[in-house]
């Protein structure tokens, strides 16, 4: 298991109800480790059409989960 | 004939309509005073071939504009005094409002478009001859007007100039024009165009504060265009009363420099994200959800949209204003921040490309993202994007080449292989013929140096990836 940071935005803010979380995490990969938070908390998008920062740079979802890892969920906003 | 010139006393009879529930009927008088002087007599005169032409054009165009029964302007020539009638405008319409509105419209419309100009007659016996409106400004008045951003060295004359040449395209004219509408007006941009098929609805006053209350019911693009010319009536504006779509974007984008994207519609925002990248326009795309906002500036040789997220999404899965709720002032702050990187863009100054900012209007925390480019990216996967990044290279090239450290000439520190250094603005003034690659601190300067030197048709020159950061340097 290793910790990392979660930064969730628009709706998934929305829906996950909060800003940002440290969770625990077995995910080998930055893609599962969305899908887990994605099933776990009924965030109602797929894995697919979410991206995913770590820091400050877009990463591909195969990235290996690293303990200590900031991780930006970023869904798609359609709002004007 | 709808716009009569006449030397003799007005004298228009309504015509009768069975459908009008409001005939409007304005009498335009001639007044004893004038800008604090005393007025004893006036006198009309017109270039009456061009002054007829343009006044039917602009009561046919109210017809159309305000959906009239009838419209008729008489307009007097000649000698008038006080209390005379100078201007007689009448519109029929369904319902009162249009009478009202068009009636004002079209008197706007007279003092702008159509030559008559009159000659006033002071108490003290002198007489000057003004435009009978409020002419479009002359460049004395745009010099008073932009003064306080032509004093800006990154402005200037030469500044100013560019953006009273350049035109932007708003696409959806809600709560993100509110914010970018008023400041590109302001700015100066030359001519602004606008597209949108919505009326306005009493839910979108406390975000879309271009309206009134009293335009409920009406266009969106109509009322947006009367404010842009009621805060500069020099201004061009163009509306189109139509959402855009893949039969109409192509014609809609095409004549303008710059596009904001202010639609709140995913399948919206991706079509001009594609069609932009396809004209090679530039474009300003920006969301809203609650308080917070997604904004990105997408140039032609940039990352785009479906760089970051490669699957259009529908709409309904990610929450909208509707749903989810906004508070007003979120987009009129992201608005005025797209409107502000149209204005840098057109300047020459750095913009948000390759990046994405999200912005938490909870807390004030901006988080820019880089690393945009994406592989699955169906738009950029093709030659585009291969093109954009084989001048952004990863490694420093085997073949023989000039490496030039572009940074002022005081950033440190030095780099350890050979090179020249040469300021970026320096680099605009020379030409390189051998194989060369820029260098900066990150590797955005570069990258947009060589970009412009591509696109003025220099060949042979590089960007180096990441800048100082790259491996390649260490
Ligand atoms: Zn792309």
């Amino acid at each position: 298991m290793v910790r990392v940071n979660i930064r969730y935005f628009a709706v998934l803010r929305e829906r996950r109800g909060l800003s940002e979380e440290q969770i625990e995490t077995s995910a080998a990969t930055i893609g599962e480790c969305v899908n887990q938070l994605v099933v776990e908390h009924r965030l109602g998008l797929p894995v697919s059409l979410i991206r995913v920062a770590i820091g400050t740079d877009f990463a591909d979802e195969s990235t290996p989960v690293q303990e200590g890892m900031q991780l930006l969920l970023i869904p798609p906003v359609a709002g004007g | 004939m709808s716009f009569i010139l006449s030397f003799e006393p007005l004298a228009l009879e309504p015509r009768e309509h069975a459908e009008a529930g409001g005939f409007v009927s304005f009498e335009g008088k001639v007044r004893n005073h004038a800008q604090g002087r005393s007025v004893i007599l006036l006198e009309y005169e017109a270039y009456p071939e061009m002054a007829t032409a343009q006044g039917n054009e602009l009561v046919e165009e109210a017809m159309e504009r305000f959906g009239l029964l009838d419209a008729r302007v008489a307009h007097r020539l000649g000698t008038l005094n006080i209390g005379d009638t100078a201007v007689v405008v009448q519109a029929a319409a369904a319902h009162r409002r249009e009478a009202f509105e068009a009636c004002e419209w079209i008197m706007d419309q007279i003092k702008w478009r159509v030559p008559i100009w009159k000659r006033e007659t002071y108490a003290d016996g002198v007489s000057e001859w003004v435009h009978a409106g409020s002419a479009p400004a002359e460049p004395h008045s745009d010099q008073i007007r932009f003064e306080r951003q032509m004093r800006l060295p990154q402005v200037g004359d030469v500044g100013q100039t560019n953006l009273q040449n350049a035109r932007v395209l708003l696409v959806g004219v809600g709560g993100l024009a509110a914010g970018s509408l008023p400041p590109l007006v302001g700015a100066g941009i030359g001519a602004i165009g606008l597209v949108d098929a919505d009326l306005v609805e009493l839910s979108n006053l406390h975000r879309q504060t271009l309206f009134a209350s009293s335009d409920a019911g009406r266009q969106k693009v109509e009322r947006a265009a009367a404010f842009a010319k009621r805060l500069r009536p020099a201004i061009e504006v163009e509306t189109h009363f139509e959402a855009l779509s893949e039969t109409n974007a192509t014609r809609l984008v095409d004549s303008f420099d710059w596009v904001l994207d202010g639609t709140d519609s995913l399948d919206t925002k991706f079509l001009l994200n594609e069609v932009c990248r396809k004209l090679g326009k530039p474009l300003v795309t920006a969301s809203v959800h609650q308080f917070e906002g997604q904004i990105m500036t997408i140039l032609p040789d940039g990352p785009c949209l479906q760089c970051l997220f490669p699957e259009v999404p529908p709409d309904h899965c990610v929450g909208t204003c509707a749903t989810s709720g906004v508070l007003g002032v979120v987009p009129g702050i992201l608005g005025a921040m797209q409107a502000n990187e149209v204005i840098k863009g057109i300047l020459g100054l750095p913009t948000l490309d390759r990046q994405l900012a999200l912005v938490d209007l909870l807390t004030l925390d901006v988080t820019r993202l880089e690393r945009i480019f994406n592989p699955k990216c169906p738009i950029c996967s093709g030659s585009e994007r291969s093109s954009a990044l084989e001048w952004d290279l990863q490694h420093l090239p085997t073949f023989d080449f000039d490496l030039i450290d572009i940074r002022e000439i005081d950033e440190q520190p030095n780099l350890k292989r050979p090179h020249q250094r040469i300021p970026m603005t320096s680099c605009y003034e020379q030409t390189f013929v051998r194989p060369t690659v820029f260098v900066c601190a990150t590797g955005r300067r570069s990258f947009r140096l060589a970009a412009n030197l591509r696109a003025a048709g220099n060949r042979h020159v590089f960007s180096l990836l990441d800048g100082l950061c790259n491996p390649a340097l260490k």
